[in-house]
């Protein structure tokens, strides 16, 4: 078919301001938080599960890809439309469906920010778990496509373990439900595998996920450290004794300083690291297992442990961590995030080998981690307008990744692999093992239309 | 400016952005039009695009780059702070050098040039608001010497829904003793309009004058009841001479007791407007002249601050977009209404007049006045 003739049936579908196809538009819908550009044929934004349909059907019918887009904050290339075609932005599809308060479920369409469905429960007295700390623009739709995580995932679990159900748009336009509000379905677990399938096997247009009750108390604390050492050593001790807080969250030194000059966390700058200690539950031993965390701190040589005295404190101290990404930004104008995880005991070892890849390749690197679960995020600063910088970051990435699953860990801990890290799948993955996905991507998308170019790399032949 | 100009000035400003799109819930173009040209983060990789090479300036590009507000609200949840709208408007005056600029912005630009206002009338009619001055003698205000000049601004002084505030506020500055004048036919248009037109080089003239014509007065102080006016002399005027917002020389008055203000039982919200709160600081003087009148109960809005939201009224925008401008205010009612309040107080004609235009179209109660309406209003209670 020709463009404008698809872009005729398309609008027929959505109405005419709801598809998109400047040259603008077209370059505007090329991008997520990565690197790597392309630009797609077509964008539409549709309003409801029944367009959506109307949409992939037609592409399937025409051969054409399509990429699913929320609010492209992916850190992989998720939803970059490779191979061109059309590009779904949900961002009209926003709807908080249902707040169950009796079997504690919400049901929302995939363009809901995070935060948004948040807020929406909290005032119920009920939690969303998952906190992304892109939560504040990240939409549902993309934390499932991800199976994102946060800080608080270490205690809760990611994305995949509060999606109950999704309605997924098939390749050719069926409209199928994998769960619900129950518990336990029968079957196979269709829900677990969409999760984290970042686009490539199904749309998703509706998720009903697991609310939680909110806490009886908080309780949050900064450790204060003066070797990366000694406070990897404090995470795995807290971990030993059996201890589970909701968060551990470490920064190092080049984080802290640029989080302080952005906006004044109340991190001390000359420490070389920080861990953000966050307990939650019931309100009864709370102090008492704080006062453990903070004697394990102190055997392992803590400069000083400061406590939370209130919300404002504790807001304060999280928005320094979520926004520590952006923060590294204002020392280089590009970072590149290195998603790997390790078992916890290996942390000290493999971050002294970041620092010095880092040392090798002439590279500033920062660390902002989920020391909790090993997930390591080394931030990479570079300038994308130099060239050769970037090829260096690109190399260094490589190796760092390569050295997380060398120490028994993997390359990626909730960022997705999208076009990033197709390469990487080798390190972790026999041929074999991505012949067997592929048969089941397959299954899904016989026509191979759904974000096509992502999570697998092509097969040697 | 052209490209080479632009790349120059502004490269490594964009270059800041990570696409990391921490921005867009911030942007109420956003929150209406649902679409990436619409958002911060989709403004800046067109300037980054364009200043790449990678995409032409062109006509194609206008409706993305013109119908940003200006409001600055995407620059507070950026951790790199990059100033979106700074960009826009570098971007503006690279359409405009192309002729891919909106028509309106020409004859904008020429009426200034002619008339030195935006209405069109004749300069000499800036007074015209003074007939709403009660108790005020006519030559107290067009003095040749003062301590302080009130630069009224082209809304106040023809727009008659806005008239009301320069009457009201010199009125209370004739009662409070203070030594005060107004250019009157000698005030010229700020230039702040040309800015969001992509037409910044036009200021210069404009700005020239309305310095030489304060300086002949030998004023120690400029106050203005126009945020942008304010945030235009801050930002692209050079003098020495303090500038001053209404709501501070309010509050400096009623810090020094000269206001003899008397209760009124109201609710009321408080809208901060973008170039006074966000863009110049000014939050917390018009909040302590309000929780100064006896008997008001002042609840904020659930955006206030730096966080607070557009009225829609920003940037130009309604000249170009005006559907996308009404939206806007749409949901800035909204959000007041959500309050409780009856009354919404804001330091800025511009924004009580969208507010007040975009609420009498669809038949919604809503009472409205600048905060000097609501000091002048106390002080002639009985
Ligand atoms: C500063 C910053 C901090 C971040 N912090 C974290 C963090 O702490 N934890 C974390 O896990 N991630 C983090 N991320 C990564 C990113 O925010 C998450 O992956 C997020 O879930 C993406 O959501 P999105 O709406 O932007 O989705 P997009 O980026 O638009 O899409 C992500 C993927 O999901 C697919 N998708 C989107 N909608 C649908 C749908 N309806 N149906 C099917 N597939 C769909 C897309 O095709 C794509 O493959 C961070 C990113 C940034 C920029
Ligand atoms: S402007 Fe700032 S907040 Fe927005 S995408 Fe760019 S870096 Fe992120
Ligand atoms: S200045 Fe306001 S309207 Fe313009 S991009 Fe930023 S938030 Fe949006």
């Amino acid at each position: 078919m020709e463009i404008d003739a698809l872009r005729q049936r398309l609008k027929e579908i959505v109405g005419e301001d709801y598809v998109l196809s400047s040259s603008v538009d077209l370059m505007l819908y090329g991008y997520d938080a990565y690197l790597e550009m392309s630009r797609p044929d077509v964008v539409v934004i549709p309003e409801n599960t029944e367009q959506v349909s109307q949409i992939v059907r037609l592409a399937c019918e025409e051969g054409i890809p399509v990429t699913a887009r929320g609010s492209a904050t992916s850190l992989s290339g998720g939803p970059v439309p490779l191979k061109g075609g059309i590009v779904i932005h949900f961002s009209r599809m926003n709807r908080i469906l249902e707040i169950d308060t009796v079997n504690k479920r919400a049901r929302v369409e995939p363009g809901v920010i995070t935060l948004d469905l948040q807020t929406a429960v909290a005032k119920k007295g009920l939690q969303y778990a998952p906190d992304p700390a892109s939560q504040k623009t990240s939409t549902m739709g993309g934390n499932v496509g991800e199976n994102s995580g946060g800080p608080h995932c270490l205690k809760y679990g990611v994305t995949t373990n509060h999606t109950m159900g999704l309605k997924i748009v098939l390749y050719d336009g069926e409209v199928v439900d994998t769960g619900g509000k129950a518990p336990d379905r029968p079957g196979y677990d269709l829900t677990g595998l969409l999760v984290g399938s970042e686009g490539t096997l199904g749309i998703v247009t509706e998720i009903t996920v697991r609310l939680i009750e909110q806490p009886e108390a908080i309780k949050t604390l900064l450790g204060i450290f003066e070797t990366i050492e000694d406070a990897s050593n404090t995470v795995s001790a807290i971990i030993a004794e059996g201890i589970v807080p909701a968060t551990l969250e470490m920064m190092d030194r080049l984080v802290i300083k640029a989080v302080e000059e952005s906006v004044h966390a109340g991190y001390p700058q000359d420490a070389e690291a920080v861990l953000i200690i966050e307990l939650d539950g019931l309100k009864d031993g709370m102090e008492r297992i704080s006062d453990r965390i903070i004697k394990i701190c102190l055997a392992n040589k803590v400069r000083e442990v400061k406590v939370a005295k209130d919300e404002a404190e504790r807001n304060t101290l999280w928005t320094g961590r979520r926004g520590a990404f952006g923060a590294v930004s204002r020392l280089r104008p590009n970072y590149m995030v290195c998603d790997g995880t390790v078992p916890r005991t290996k942390l000290p070892e493999v971050l002294r080998k970041v620092t010095e890849i880092g040392r090798e390749y002439n590279l500033p690197i920062g660390n902002v981690f989920h020391a909790g679960d090993g997930n390591l995020h080394p931030l990479i600063l570079f300038d994308c307008r130099d060239e050769e910088e970037t090829a260096r970051v690109r190399e260094a990435g490589t190796k760092i990744l390569r050295l997380c699953v060398d120490a028994g860990g993997t390359i990626s801990g909730e960022h997705g692999i999208g076009l990033e890290k197709l390469h990487e799948m080798s390190f972790i993955f026999s041929q074999d093992d991505i012949a067997a996905m592929w048969k089941l991507k397959n299954a899904f998308d016989p026509v191979g239309g759904f974000n096509p170019g992502k999570v697998l790399p092509p097969l040697a032949s | 400016m052209n490209i080479v100009q632009l790349k120059k000035l502004q490269y490594e400003e964009v270059a800041k952005c990570t696409r990391c799109g921490f921005c867009l819930p911030n942007c109420p173009t956003y929150a209406v039009r649902r679409n990436e040209a619409s958002t911060p983060r989709g403004r800046n990789a067109i300037t980054r695009a364009v200043i790449e090479g990678r995409l032409e300036l062109s006509a194609d590009l206008a409706e993305a780059i013109f119908t940003c507000l200006g409001c600055g609200a995407c620059t507070k949840a950026c951790f790199p702070a990059v100033n979106t709208k700074d960009l826009v408007f570098s971007d503006r005056s690279c359409l405009t050098e192309v002729h891919a600029n909106p028509k309106i912005f020409e004859k904008l630009s020429e009426a200034l040039n002619e008339y030195h206002n935006i209405s069109e009338d004749d300069n000499e009619d800036r007074a015209e608001w003074q007939e709403y001055l009660k108790d005020v003698p006519g030559e107290f205000l067009e003095k040749d010497h003062a301590d302080i000049v009130y630069f009224v601004g082209c809304v106040a002084s023809f727009f008659p829904m806005a008239q009301k505030i320069p009457a009201d506020f010199a009125t209370i500055m004739y009662h409070a003793g203070l030594d005060f004048t107004i250019l009157g036919g000698d005030e010229w248009c700020c230039g702040f309009p040309l800015i969001g037109a992509g037409m910044p080089e036009k200021v210069t003239e404009l700005k020239n004058h309305n310095v030489e014509k304060l300086k002949s007065v030998g004023a120690k102080k400029a106050v203005f009841s126009c945020p942008s006016c304010l945030h235009t002399w801050k930002h692209l005027y050079d003098t020495d001479i303090e500038l001053l917002h209404a709501s501070q020389l309010l509050r400096d008055l009623v810090s020094q007791n000269k206001l003899d203000l008397k209760p009124l039982e109201l609710k009321v919200t408080y809208h901060d407007p973008c170039d006074l709160g966000r863009n110049t600081g000014v939050f917390e003087e018009p909040r302590e002249v309000i929780k100064s009148i006896p008997g008001i109960e002042l609840v904020e809005l659930p955006n206030n601050r730096n966080m607070s939201v557009c009225c829609g009224g920003g940037g130009n925008v309604e000249m170009v977009a005006p559907d996308l401008s009404a939206a806007i205010a749409q949901r800035k009612i909204e959000e007041i209404l959500s309050t409780g309040a009856n009354t919404v107080i804001s330091s800025c004609q511009q924004c009580l007049r969208t507010i007040v235009t975009s609420a009498r179209r669809q038949n919604i109660e809503l009472n409205a006045m600048d905060l000097t309406q609501l000091v002048m209003k106390s002080l002639s209670q009985k």
